[in-house]
């Protein structure tokens, strides 16, 4: 505007401006005239821009309000009467620039006001330096009025203003008034940036843009004043301060459009979706700021006068205050973006909730803001999966994982919980019975067929009021979320309990398997033992499974297993173990019991091989009680024995005698042993284990408890009965014991079979003795093995018996030899055994104390 | 100048004036009237503002300096 072609005319009335204003205020400084027209024309001339939008609405508003304030309501009233008048006012010779009046007028006005106010505090011109003007314009103008641009007549302002320090002489005057200009020009031409770019530069930064100072400097990596730039360091310092902002902002958005662009290729998952939305809402939050910031930097109401309040002028200061809450936030997100750059999912969430636990208020609403979105996929997983047992988690965000099992494996490995998915606010128990609750539908929907459980679903989300639509939960609302889970997990439990009891009759295969696997039915068992017995005496690989079938079915048919439930009764099969060369059909004959979906998750295959266990040792006891009866039925005592070899001499009687004593006690003693560790087994053991576990079959409120009770109940079976872990080297010893059992058995058949053939020849002798042709045919017929007895005469007889019940004594000798030493063992090492149960055994073996006092004689 | 158009700058002035009263500018009608003129022209108001400010602070070093010499 300094280039204004009629530059005369303009001249012209500035001069007499000039005048007018000088021999207003003070007649007597005409000399001054020139000097002040020159300053007069600095002032005009300088590069005091209108950068504010013009606005005279505005304007005129801002000088009604003033009026109002201070209490001139009348004014304001005849001020705006005026001004319609005023504005009305158009055509030639009205005045064009309303606008720039109106701002004059005001800034005038103003600029009086403060005079007055600072003249009539302070009656000397002396203090008024110090009070008024104690600092020096020049740092006025830096810090305060950031609009006007320092110039020449601000050096001279402050001449005026601060006239205290200029009370010398004008001489002198005149040369600090130069030196002062020399230095405000020099500030002004080569250090100085008007503030309000900078602002705007800020503002512009805080977007991420670069803005015409402010630039992003990678070295730095941050905004700062180009180095070009000549700014004061403090300005520089704040600035760099403000644009903290651009560069957290810089940072999310980055991350946002990173994920943005990510999504489609790869997987971001819906929680890091959902991140990045809530993300972006927030920044148009920001951005929202930003341009009523900006709106307010553009339309400034700018004060010349570096001492009047400066209204709503937007300073680098105004700047940082206005900024303090969103950095907060910004720098909240830039944090979140940082610690969730590399989760996903449901360890996104959690990662984001260990920022919420703040005190501030204000971080708190935004963090529940953020996480009700960041949450809502998860939630809603989290409810589809609990009411529909759906696992819509196509990126493997949620906390339970599913894998693709067969329908036995489903409840033990199909789902489990995927601890780093798992946010920390939903806890483990929780987190545990949201996963069996879907796990549960998941049961009922593979393994039975079952469909009841919709209905369940819906009535557990009717009893918590929470529609069973989609997004009816979110962050902050674990209670209503526990009280969904924990409906629905009951409902669904119950129902799932419901169906293994009624229609898959658990509890009755349960009964079943201990009857048959256990050998509960004892008629049952015996009639098996007897038929097969025969059969699994042969070696292994000579035994056909299909006859030993036919055999277990007429065992069933025969003993009242027949009455059972017959499709129980067709799961029971004869099983082949694996045999070696040498194996015998004792060894590897057992039963087997075949559970089908969905009962064979109770009875899996490692359960049926526990069972497996059990029952061979069990079948194990039962031979050997079964062989003792066996050796009973033999040795009865009866007339053929007691009166064998009465007549024969006293040595060889003696003998006969004394072997037989020896044969029964060592019975009795095997037998007292085999009964009371039966007794043991089928009463201590299995019975109580039973008992227990109906118990907490009925107190068992879903599939787990009801698994953790099979698994004790048959925990507690393996423990007492020796067949755990700890007792490995007593079992041992059992088995030990089971085998000389048999040997004896073995032995006892043998004497008593040699008794009954030394009788039968005794008394053919003696037959043969009153009819010696007869019996000399009937021998020769009968055997010609025992022909040599016969024809040795009834001396040789009695030294043969003799020689035979030697032999016999001997190994009945070893057989007992090993025997006791072996249950002395077996009865030493049974206090030791940890299970409380296996001292009832110890009590009933050694009832008399018989064996602890054999033992402390030794 | 037309009548009409004198009549018009009159009433502007006169109205300023007023306004110029109200808000206590110390303006008198003709240097009211050479700063819109010049703020017709052109002008930068801000400037014109800072130049009445400045000019009508030489008051206080006029009545001041007498008493140093």
């Amino acid at each position: 505007m300094e280039e204004e072609p009629n530059n005369n005319k303009v001249f012209d009335l500035i001069r007499e401006l000039v005048v007018r204003l000088l021999s207003n205020s003070s007649p007597t400084q005409s000399i001054d005239s020139e000097r002040a027209l020159k300053y007069a024309m600095r002032i005009l001339s300088s590069r005091m821009t209108p950068s504010i939008s013009i606005d005279e609405a505005s304007m005129v508003e801002s000088i009604k309000r003033n009026l109002v304030n201070e209490g001139k309501s009348s004014d304001a009233l005849n001020f705006a009467d005026l001004y319609n008048k005023f504005s009305s006012k158009s055509g030639p010779g009205s005045v064009k620039n309303k606008w720039g009046l109106m701002y004059m007028l005001k800034v005038i006005s103003e600029d009086r006001k403060k005079d007055k106010k600072s003249d009539s505090r302070v009656s000397s011109g002396f203090f008024a330096s110090t009070v008024n003007g104690g600092l020096p314009a020049l740092f006025d103008d830096l810090n305060e009025n950031s609009r006007k641009t320092l110039d020449n007549g601000k050096s001279s302002s402050r001449f005026g203003g601060g006239g205290g320090v200029l009370l010398i002489s004008k001489d002198s005057e005149n040369f600090r008034d130069l030196a002062f200009r020399e230095f405000g020009n020099l500030l002004k031409e080569e250090s100085e940036v008007l503030e309000g770019v900078l602002v705007r530069d800020v503002l512009y930064t805080c977007q991420g843009i670069d803005g015409k100072y402010v630039k992003f400097d990678k070295n730095l990596d941050g905004y700062a004043v180009g180095d070009s730039v000549k700014v004061p360091r403090a300005t520089k310092v704040m600035v760099r301060k403000l644009c903290e902002l651009g560069w957290l902002f810089r940072k999310v958005k980055g991350y946002v459009s990173e994920c943005m662009d990510r999504f489609p290729a790869e997987d971001v998952g819906t929680v890091g979706q959902a991140f990045c939305a809530a993300l972006q809402d927030e920044l148009s939050e920001h951005y929202k700021l930003l341009a009523v910031l900006e709106a307010q930097s553009m339309n400034p109401i700018p004060m010349v006068s570096e001492a009047t309040s400066t209204g709503n002028y937007l300073s680098l200061r105004r700047l940082l205050v206005w900024f303090a809450e969103p950095m907060v936030l910004m720098r909240l997100m830039a944090v979140l973006v940082d610690s969730c750059k590399v989760l996903r999912g449901g360890a996104m969430a959690g990662a984001i909730h260990n920022h919420a636990q703040h005190g501030d208020p204000l971080v708190q609403e935004f963090m529940r803001r953020l996480l009700r979105r960041v949450c809502s996929p998860l939630f809603e997983m989290v409810r589809s999966w609990v009411l529909e047992g759906e696992l819509d988690d196509i990126f493997a965000e949620f906390f339970v994982l599913g894998q693709p099992v067969k329908a036995e494996s489903l409840w033990r490995e199909g789902y489990r919980l995927h601890g780093g998915m798992l946010p920390s606010f939903i806890s483990q128990s929780l987190a545990q019975r949201i996963l069996r609750t879907g796990k549960s539908i998941n049961f009922l929907r593979v393994c039975c067929e079952d469909q009841g459980w919709a209905d369940a679903a819906l009535e557990a989300a009717a009893a918590v009021g929470t529609t069973t639509r989609r997004g009816g939960l979110g962050y902050g609302e674990t209670d209503a979320l526990e009280a969904l889970v924990i409906e629905a997990a009951k409902r669904i439990d119950k129902h799932l309990m419901d169906v293994m009891y009624k229609r898959y009759k658990f509890k009755e295969h349960c009964l079943t398997i201990k009857r048959y696997l256990l050998l509960g039915q004892g008629d049952f068992v015996q009639y098996l033992m007897d038929i097969v017995g025969p059969d699994l005496s042969e070696p292994a690989n000579t035994i056909s499974s299909f006859k030993l079938a036919g055999l277990l079915e007429s065992a069933i048919r025969s003993s009242n297993a027949q009455y059972d439930d017959p499709d129980m009764l067709d799961r029971l099969r004869v099983k082949m173990m694996p045999h070696g060369s040498g194996d015998r059909g004792w060894d590897v004959f057992s039963l087997e019991y075949d559970a089908r979906v969905p009962l064979n998750t109770v009875f899996t295959e490692s359960v049926m091989a526990q069972y497996l266990r059990i029952f061979n040792f069990l079948w194990k006891l039962r031979r050997v009680e079964h062989t003792l009866i066996g050796a009973w039925k033999t040795m009865k005592p009866n007339r053929i024995t007691s009166h064998f070899l009465t007549k024969q001499e006293g040595a060889v009687k003696q003998q006969f005698v004394s072997t037989l004593r020896r044969c029964q006690v060592l019975w009795v003693e095997m037998n007292h042993f085999v009964s009371n560790l039966q007794y043991y087994i089928m009463f201590e053991v299995l019975e109580v284990s039973w008992a227990h576990f109906v118990d907490e079959m009925e107190a068992a409120k879903d599939l787990d408890d009801l698994l953790a009770a099979h698994d004790k109940y048959l925990d507690s079976i393996v423990e007492k009965s020796l067949l755990g872990e700890r007792s490995h080297s007593l079992f041992k010893t059992l088995f030990v014991l089971f085998d000389l059992i048999l040997q004896f058995r073995s032995h006892a058949d043998r004497l008593y079979e040699g008794i009954h053939e030394l009788q039968a020849r005794t008394v053919d002798h003696s037959k043969s003795s009153r009819g010696r042709t007869k019996s000399r045919l009937k021998s020769n017929n009968e055997s010609s093995e025992v022909g040599t007895w016969v024809s040795g005469g009834r001396k040789a007889l009695t030294q043969r018996a003799g020689e035979f019940l030697r032999d016999t004594r001997k190994d009945l000798e070893v057989v007992a030899k090993e025997y006791s030493s072996s249950l002395e063992g077996f009865i030493s090492q049974l206090p030791l055994q940890q299970h409380v149960d296996l001292k009832f055994l110890l009590f009933r073996l050694d009832f008399t104390e018989f064996y602890s006092r054999t033992r402390l004689k030794k | 100048m037309d009548p009409e158009a004198a009549r018009t700058a009159r009433e502007s002035l006169d109205l300023a004036f007023h306004m110029s009263n109200i808000l206590d500018t110390g303006l008198d009608r003709h240097t009211l009237s050479l700063l819109i003129a010049l703020s017709d022209v052109g002008l930068n108001p801000e400037a014109l503002a800072a130049l009445v400010k400045e000019l009508r602070k030489e008051p206080p070093r006029i009545t001041t300096t007498p008493s140093a010499p």
